[in-house]
Formats: C-alpha cells, sequence, structure tokens
C-alpha cells in the first residue's frame, strides 16, 4: 500500500514494483526509464554508498541537472536510510561548498562540470566520496564515475517516518541559506495531499521543471511515483522547449511558477500551440500577474488551473479548486487535505470572514525545523496561544505572510507582513499596487515597496521592468486614473534587464529594493 | 548595429558572471550552462545591441543555445 504517510521515501518508489514494474517512470529528451529500471539503476547507487560505509542518517549532497540519474542518485540514498540534500544545479561551487560544510555532508553526487568550480571553493574534508557523472579531465583520489559503479549489495534500511528524509536549503533574501529539514512523513503525506485534491491517476504524464531541490518540485515527482504514473523531464526552462516537450510527449500536467507562466502564457499566445493532452496546470511560489492569470483560460482551453501555495517549513499548504478560478482569479484557497491551516490575528484569535491575520499551518506537513538552528526554528515553529482551542500544544509554522479571509473562507495572500507600507496613515499591500502596475500592459516584473518620508511616513516606490519602448510617464499616468492617491508612486524607476529571482524563482525583493534605493540616492545627490 | 558572437560571449562572462570557458558553438541552455533568468538577460541584450525585437515564438534552442546562433538569427531579423 502506498498511500500512507508511514513508510519510507524508498517504498515511495520500490512498492510500484511487481504491479507497475513496466509502467515508463521517468523520460529524459535522450531516454526514458521504467519503474523496474529506476528501481535497479538507484540500488546501483545504494550500493555504491553502502560500499563507502555511508550510514542512514549521513547526509547525502545531490547536484545534479535534473533528469534520471538525478532520480536515481536520491532515492538511492533514501534506500539506504541516508538523507538526500538536493543542491539546486543553477547554485554556484561557493553555495554547494557552503551547504555541504553546513550538513557536513559525508558523500556527493554531481555533475563533472561542477569539478572545476570547486577548486577555488573546496568541499569540506567531512566530504570523503565523490560520484560524478559525466566526463572528466582528471578524477580526484576520492571519486568514482558514475558509469563505472559495480553493482553491489545494499540492504533496504527501514526508518521511522518521523526520520529525517531530506534537507531542502532555501536561499533566503538575507543572510545564507538554511536547511529545512523534512521528514519522510511530511514528504509522503504532501505527495498523499496533493495527488488527492489534483485527482491524479496512474495514466497521468506530469512535465517536471521545477527543480526537485525545491519542494514544489519534489512534490510532483513524489505525486508520480505515489500514482505510479509518468514523470517528464525538462531541465530547459525557456518557453519554447517546455511547450515543445509538453506536447511530444503529451503530458496532462505541468507545474510552474509565475515567472515560467509569465513566459509560456505569452509564448502559446504568441505560436497559437494547442496541447490537448493537458488536463490542469498548477502554480506556486507566488503570484502571477492579472494580466496573465486573464490570458490563462484562453490559452489552456478546458484545462483546470490550479493557483496553489506552500511554505518550505510546512511543504505544502493551500489551493484554490480550478471551479473557482474565474471568480476568485488570485486567491490561494484553503488549506489541502491533511493541512491544518488557520489565519491567526494576534493577541486576538483567529481572523473570520473580512478579517486579516497571519496565515500560520499546523499538521502532519509540518517540517523537522531548520537544521542545527534551533533558535530559528523556535521562532518559526511554535505553540501559538490563540490557537490553543484548536490545536492544543501542537506548533504551527509561522508564515510571516499576511493573508486576507473572503466572505467563503478562502484565502488573498495581501503581502509579507515586514512588506507593509505605511503612508499617509494608510496600511498598503506593495502587492495591491503590482497588480495595478501590471495592469497597465507596458510592465513585466514590477516590485513596489515604502521609503521612508518626513511628511507622509513613507512614501511608495516601484522599480519597474517596461515592456519595449514603454516610458515611466505612461506607467505613472495610468496610475494617476486607476489608484487611490495615497497609492501612487512617488517614484518609479525604470529596472534594466531581467530581476533578480531566488532559486525558487520568486523575485529577490530585497536584492531589487536595496539596488532600486542606492540608485535613486545616487541620483538625488 | 550589428552584434558578433564575440559581444555576446564578453557579455556572458562579465556581465552573467559565467566562468565556464565559452565559445561561438558551445551549447548555453541545452547543456544548463545557462538559465532561464540568464535567458532573460541575453534577450535584453540582443534586443538593444542587435536593434531588433525577438519574438516569444523564436526563443528556442534552435536561435538561441549557441553565441553563433543567436547572431545568425538577430542578422536575419535585422
Amino acid at each position: 500500500m502506498n498511500a500512507t504517510g508511514d513508510a519510507s521515501m524508498w517504498r515511495l518508489l520500490a512498492n510500484n514494483l511487481p504491479q507497475h514494474a513496466d509502467q515508463v517512470a521517468l523520460i529524459d529528451a535522450k531516454r526514458q526509464a521504467s519503474y523496474a529500471q529506476v528501481t535497479d539503476e538507484a540500488g546501483l547507487v545504494a550500493g555504491w554508498l553502502a560500499a563507502k560505509g555511508i550510514q542512514p542518517g549521513d547526509r547525502v549532497i545531490v547536484h545534479l541537472r535534473k533528469g534520471i540519474d538525478e532520480v536515481t542518485a536520491m532515492f538511492g540514498a533514501w534506500k539506504i536510510g541516508a538523507v538526500v540534500v538536493n543542491v539546486n544545479h543553477q547554485w554556484t561551487p561557493a553555495q554547494l561548498s557552503y551547504v555541504a560544510h553546513d550538513c557536513r555532508a559525508r558523500a556527493a553526487i554531481l555533475g563533472a562540470n561542477v569539478l572545476k568550480g570547486l577548486a577555488a571553493d573546496p568541499l569540506p574534508l567531512s566530504l570523503e566520496h565523490l560520484l560524478v557523472q559525466g566526463r572528466v579531465a582528471a578524477l580526484p583520489d576520492s571519486a568514482t564515475l558514475w558509469e563505472a559503479v559495480s553493482p553491489s549489495a545494499a540492504i533496504e534500511h527501514v526508518p521511522d517516518a518521523g526520520d529525517l528524509a531530506a534537507i531542502i536549503y532555501t536561499s533566503g533574501s538575507t543572510g545564507k541559506p538554511k536547511g529545512v529539514m523534512l521528514s519522510h512523513r511530511n514528504i509522503r503525506m504532501g505527495a498523499i495531499s496533493v495527488s488527492e485534491y489534483l485527482g491524479l491517476a496512474q495514466d497521468d504524464r506530469l512535465l517536471s521543471v521545477l527543480p526537485y531541490s525545491f519542494d514544489a518540485g519534489l512534490n510532483q515527482l513524489t505525486d508520480a511515483f505515489l500514482m505510479g504514473a509518468t514523470v517528464i523531464h525538462q531541465p530547459v526552462s525557456m518557453p519554447s522547449e517546455v511547450v515543445r516537450m509538453a506536447a511530444d510527449h503529451q503530458a496532462t500536467t505541468i507545474a510552474g511558477v509565475p515567472p515560467l507562466w509569465n513566459q509560456v502564457v505569452r509564448y502559446l499566445a504568441d505560436s497559437g500551440t494547442a496541447l490537448p493532452a493537458l488536463r490542469r496546470v498548477t502554480n506556486t511560489g507566488g503570484k502571477i500577474p492579472p494580466n496573465i492569470l486573464q490570458m490563462m483560460p484562453q490559452v489552456f482551453p478546458g484545462v483546470d488551473i490550479y493557483l496553489m501555495y506552500g511554505l518550505t517549513e510546512a511543504f505544502r499548504s493551500t489551493y484554490l479548486p480550478p471551479a473557482k478560478f474565474a471568480a476568485k482569479m488570485g486567491s490561494i484557497g484553503r488549506g489541502i487535505p491533511n493541512a491544518q491551516i488557520f489565519v491567526v490575528k494576534h493577541g486576538e484569535g483567529v481572523a473570520g470572514p473580512g478579517e486579516q491575520g497571519e496565515l500560520v499551518h499546523g499538521g502532519p506537513l509540518v517540517s523537522l525545523g531548520y537544521w542545527e538552528r534551533p533558535e530559528l526554528t523556535a521562532e518559526k515553529i511554535r505553540v501559538l496561544p490563540e490557537l490553543r482551542d484548536h490545536l492544543g500544544d501542537a506548533p504551527v509554522v509561522c508564515s510571516g505572510d499576511l493573508v486576507r479571509v473572503d466572505d467563503d473562507g478562502d484565502l488573498w495572500f495581501v503581502s509579507r507582513m515586514d512588506d507593509m507600507i505605511k503612508t499617509q496613515g494608510f496600511r498598503l499591500s506593495p502587492t495591491e499596487v503590482e497588480d495595478i502596475l501590471s495592469q497597465s500592459g507596458i510592465v513585466t516584473d514590477v516590485v513596489a515597496f515604502g521609503v521612508d518620508d518626513d511628511d507622509a511616513g513613507q512614501v511608495v516606490h516601484v522599480a519597474a521592468c517596461l515592456i519595449g519602448d514603454a516610458e515611466t510617464p505612461a506607467l505613472l499616468a495610468h496610475c494617476r486614473r486607476a489608484m487611490a492617491h495615497y497609492m501612487v508612486p512617488r517614484h518609479i524607476h525604470a529596472w534594466q534587464g531581467a530581476m533578480p529571482r531566488t532559486a525558487s524563482g520568486k523575485l529577490d525583493r530585497p536584492n531589487i529594493i536595496a539596488a532600486t534605493k542606492a540608485a535613486h540616492q545616487k541620483d538625488a545627490t | 548595429m550589428s552584434m558578433t558572437a564575440e559581444d555576446l560571449i564578453r557579455f556572458i562572462r562579465d556581465e552573467l558572471n559565467v566562468e565556464d570557458d565559452i565559445d561561438a558553438e558551445t551549447e548555453l541552455f541545452s547543456t544548463g550552462v545557462l538559465d532561464s533568468v540568464a535567458m532573460m538577460n541575453i534577450i535584453g541584450f540582443v534586443e538593444e545591441k542587435a536593434e531588433i525585437e525577438v519574438r516569444p515564438a523564436d526563443v528556442t534552442l534552435e536561435n538561441f543555445d549557441t553565441c553563433k546562433r543567436i547572431v545568425d538569427y538577430a542578422r536575419d531579423q535585422a
């Protein structure tokens, strides 16, 4: 039985045998692998790790381009009870080295192209064993080539479902990346919950573009394995290639984040490509701009559109059912199955219809906290007196996200709690300003923020990527027409090029705001 | 104004901070040297330098995977 939280990650794969042995599990551009093959190849990795003396609980870094080998590397580590630390393939050698030190990894499975960069940012000495995929000129003594791994026995380790299974490093906008610890149960419950509300079945074919180092990306893979379905890998996030891969392999599901949808929706509107096999698309990792949301039903006719919201610290949290998309475009909906979601007015209680508060998340998806950061964990995951009647002494993840509850009980993201702009006595959400700017149709990415002002408390500034020849006066004219007076930006800064993003695809707001403020001050002097 | 493969290589090295050895034939996106954010930056650079407008449907591996292909594409559009 696969549909229980109380089993291991390895069982998520292995329980597809024998009945789904010949079903295609994974598709790469150049090859595909059945469940039997993936299980065998993961067994090879497990054998190598076991032969090197890797023990249950040891951390194993996986740093590979999206593909079948990446999946077999992760499940190989899980077979022997090791903890998978998947480091985003796009991260630099310096970031990889930081993570390897921080989690005290004992082994790493990585691409040959990474080795050169590690000369300047060496891996820690505790990391004794490297498995290297790809061609390499000179192999370090401690390394084994992927092709040269010989079969050796690995005994399946049966962990407690609450044991640590994976650490997901989030590139926090401030400070060094921190590792979120997920148990086998967390990840399995995430797969059970999400595949239930998406209505996934064995004949589904999920296009995977999002990295497995990111909770939503990993969740797609685990959903598919839970159902014995098929995952199609697309490591290239170019919209034309994403669409081509989806068409060639009859993808039924595409999961994306706002920058990807921004590009894919525009591409589909421009090219007119139809994706007849597609059943559903899902978004997570932030809000899709309103103009793109409005285009989605046209470029995805008859396709269910799911808007989702998740915190890495609680894996996955809420979703808006597709039937409500037309009426509530932009809402994050309600808690997913098995998640206990509350909106808390601190010091008062639970927010009701029409009220705002912090979104908090309790239940079996709540992670084990941050790797070796007990103070930070205690700050983020704690018992709230406001919820004593609902949850007793069970802790919740405090999201730091301010949300509004509508009359039906559906939730709407307002802003990060510490991003709220206080201007002329009004409390203003940057998202509200950004949505109106997007509706102008002449911007792609926009970030609104508050700048201290002697008279108003704060005034609104905006950094915006303008489309084509558009200029800031036109955008400002749009704001004056469409906004309440206190919302109208005092300054609009035209951002050159693309805005920086975090590894999970969210706009890197703190950096964008800091750079814009610095440029503004320079201009002012 | 014309854009050369050298212009692009310099942009990728200096502005996008890519440390790998890149020549006009290096596959940039299909091999994972560059990501989607870098792609947006390259499109912006090409539009400015070659004075063309890049349509979303033209952003394919065929047109954009190597510096040489990008230069050829930009020349055909000009």
